[in-house]
């Protein structure tokens, strides 16, 4: 079983990105979109968690990543619409932590 | 017997109208018998503080929700323990009767339990 | 051994909105329906909660350099002949009423029309029954 898991919300104010690596499932991918595509600035704690979690399969939505100016690191992928589809097929479910 | 749903619910009692959607989506499916289970997460277990007075913001007094969830044959609830602890809440002096407490591990594995989520 | 060829089903999706119309989670959620729509994939229903109400509104005004989203949900719905319901608890509390509801409650104003339907949860929770995957937008 696996949840992929949705989020859009800063990490730096918000509490949900936190939240959401306790609950999750080895299994599990992590989806960024919007302001959650910040936790792909380099130099930041969030950043430096995100990367030491070798097991994690993290996405982020590319349009939120290149309006930002973000560099992809190696330990994430990016997806258009499309992927984002498919990703919610591959899991079993998804949850968007509103 | 249907496909089951986990709503998370993570919001104060009165931050908005989160906390009181969620339990209406909640007590809807109940109302369908439907299997559904609720999850009070963050800020969400402060539903579960004893001593609410919510008329005193006029706003809807939730513990009445909450106690008809067990009316609507809803009966799997959650409360994570962690949140409870961060907020200062005793966990053996809830406004709600039959919460199953989760700590991590728990936690991890309580969606997968569940066809569908919803985190409010 | 044999070489399957694996043909991608056809998944049924149900869509619930629960942010404004001006939140990017609504863009993101109207990008993500024609997505599904295009690979071939169905949408049982959208439902829309909380704030998402608002993008059934046909009251709301958008400068013309900006992206008109409740047009574009309204355009996507009719185009597609899909489902799209306003849960009526969370429309009335809002201020989006339909004619039926504007008369019953005695306000001028009306701000819902076809294709929007208002109904209640237990909209959303048939959607969820039939639908392979429930996928929520909101928030940011």
């Amino acid at each position: 079983m696996s949840t992929l898991h949705v989020l859009s919300h800063s990490p730096f104010t918000d509490t949900r990105l936190s939240s959401c690596l306790r609950l999750l499932g080895s299994a599990d991918g992590l989806l960024l979109c919007g302001d959650a595509a910040y936790a792909l600035q380099p130099n930041t704690a969030v950043y430096n968690e995100l990367g030491a979690r070798s097991d994690l399969k993290l996405y982020v939505l590319e349009e939120d990543l290149q309006a930002r100016g973000l560099e992809l690191p190696t330990w994430a992928r990016a997806v258009d619409y499309p992927g984002f589809v498919e990703l919610s097929i591959e899991h079993d479910k998804v949850n968007t932590w509103l | 017997m249907g496909k089951s749903l986990l709503l998370i619910s993570r919001q104060a009692p009165w931050s908005g109208p989160g906390a009181r959607e969620a339990l209406d989506i909640v007590l809807a499916g109940g109302a369908f018998d439907l299997p559904i289970g609720l999850l009070f997460l963050d800020d969400g277990v402060l539903q579960l503080a004893p001593g609410q007075k919510a008329p005193l913001l006029r706003q809807k007094d939730l513990s009445a929700n909450l106690q008809a969830l067990a009316l609507f044959g809803v009966d799997e609830l959650f409360a994570c323990s962690a949140s409870l602890a961060a907020r200062g809440l005793d966990s053996a002096a809830l406004n709600l009767d039959a919460v199953q407490l989760l700590n991590a591990p728990e936690l991890a594995g309580i969606i997968d339990r569940f066809d569908q989520v919803i985190t409010l | 051994m044999a070489a399957v060829l694996s043909i991608e089903s056809v998944m049924k999706f149900a869509i619930a909105l629960f942010s404004a119309a001006h939140a990017p989670s609504s863009r993101r959620a109207l990008l993500f329906a024609q997505a599904a729509l295009a690979g071939g994939h169905e949408i049982v229903r959208l439902f829309f909660y909380q704030d998402g109400v608002y993008n059934a509104a046909n009251s709301i005004v958008t400068p013309q350099d900006e992206q008109n989203l409740p047009r574009e949900w309204r355009d996507f719905v009719e185009q597609h002949q899909l489902d799209g319901v306003v849960c009526i608890a969370a429309a009335l509390r809002r201020g989006v009423l339909n004619a039926d509801e504007a008369q019953r409650y005695q306000r001028t104003a009306v701000s819902v029309e076809a294709p929007w339907e208002l109904s209640g949860l237990g909209q959303l929770h048939d959607a969820v029954q039939a639908a392979d995957r429930l996928i929520c937008f909101g928030g940011a």
